[in-house]
């Protein structure tokens, strides 16, 4: 089975791979699309004063 | 001459610092005149693998952003060195962690049960976790592994100079890349795109007594625009920040954030401005000092938004 690797993905903001698997007949049998990025946004909020989560979760995506 | 070879990558980053880039608009069609772009995720189609082939040294300067978060950024990073002549650490999590270095503040478990488990936009119910191996039936798929703590680029690899900002302005990135442009690099190590001074020292309101008998947040009070913010009772880092930032949020009445990092020869911002609010403090009693002390809120947080990978404590136990 032939393996096709686009890593990364590109041209837009964040981190992305996409895996292709071909059947002997050339045609898709399977394709996985991955997330390799955590930065944990949903966790470090926690405890910081409401007024300064929008300086912070504005680093979520700066594009 | 033959043009200049320029990658810039992201590691654990939001993508702001290649916006800045960007936003130097048409001049970048200059850089287009003396540089091709051989690698730039955000911007141009080349893969891992185009860079995996190039010539050890074969890119001449290389911008990364994005702290270390996973074995990707580590591996990421260790290619891009081993490809380049210079190596820039840009932007605040490239340099101590940046926003994404808050993490340190919790600990890995924590925050997958949070991410993965627990959040309210979250359904899964098998409570499965992502794994860096993964059997599927046409093969195996593979996944960076998230690190105990957020690193910095120097944590990982030899960094030549460092570009601080959480963005660096565009006017300051226009700057460097004439300097790298010109060929007349700084001594390695130094600090680009910035001053050596603190943003104390340029900021133009006036101080005066330097007596805080109380902190607010910035929503409590309506600022006096012509007077120092910290004496007014906000927790300004100005003092404890390096200038280069044009002054962009204390011109518009917020106090500073501290996203250009300390200067040079302090190695712990949160430190040198616990000093600082030390000598601003107007107590005259211990309990009195410990009252308006305990009216900032989140202090590790504020003292170490941008660099708690970086500094002496790197993270919370």
């Amino acid at each position: 089975m032939q393996r096709i690797s686009i890593d990364p993905i590109t041209r837009l903001e964040g981190h992305g791979k996409i895996e292709i698997f071909l059947n002997d007949a050339g045609g898709v049998e399977n394709c996985y699309f991955q997330i390799p990025e955590l930065r944990g946004f949903e966790k470090f909020c926690e405890g910081r004063p409401a007024d300064q989560v929008p300086q912070i979760v504005s680093r979520i995506c700066g594009v | 001459m033959s043009k200049l070879k320029l990658a810039s990558y992201w590691a654990a980053a939001c993508g702001g610092c290649d916006v800045a880039t960007l936003d130097i608009h048409e001049k970048i069609v200059d850089v287009a005149a003396v540089a091709d772009i051989v690698f730039w995720p955000i911007a141009v189609d080349f893969k891992y693998a185009d860079v995996e082939g190039y010539e050890d040294g074969f890119i001449d300067v290389c911008l990364f952003h994005g702290a270390i978060r996973n074995s990707e950024g580590e591996h990421i990073a260790k290619l891009l060195r081993k490809k380049s002549k210079v190596m820039v650490a840009f932007g605040s999590c490239a340099i101590s962690g940046g926003i994404p270095g808050l993490a340190n503040f919790k600990q890995k478990d924590d925050i997958f049960y949070r991410v993965y488990i627990e959040s309210q936009s979250t359904q899964n119910p098998q409570k499965v976790y992502p794994q860096t191996h993964y059997a599927v039936p046409e093969g195996v798929l593979d996944l960076p592994e998230f690190y105990k703590d957020v690193k910095s680029l120097s944590d990982v690899v030899d960094v030549d100079y460092y570009m601080p900002g959480c963005p660096p302005t565009s006017a300051q990135i226009w700057a460097v890349i004439g300097v790298i442009a010109s060929g007349a690099l700084p001594p390695k190590g130094a600090f680009v795109g910035c001053e050596n001074q603190t943003l104390c020292n340029t900021c133009t309101r006036a101080k005066t007594d330097k007596k805080v008998k109380k902190f607010y947040q910035p929503y409590q009070i309506i600022t006096d625009p012509e007077k120092c913010l910290l004496e007014q009772g906000l927790t300004c880092m100005g003092p404890v920040t390096r200038a280069g930032c044009s002054n962009q949020c204390i011109s518009a009445n917020h106090p500073c954030t501290g996203c250009y990092g300390p200067v040079e020869g302090v190695i712990d911002q949160g430190a040198k401005y616990i000093s600082a609010l030390a000598s601003v403090v107007d107590a005259d009693s211990p309990d009195e000092a410990d009252r308006i002390i305990s009216e900032i809120a989140d202090p590790a947080g504020l003292f170490y938004r941008y660099g708690l990978p970086g500094s002496l404590l790197r993270r919370a136990k």
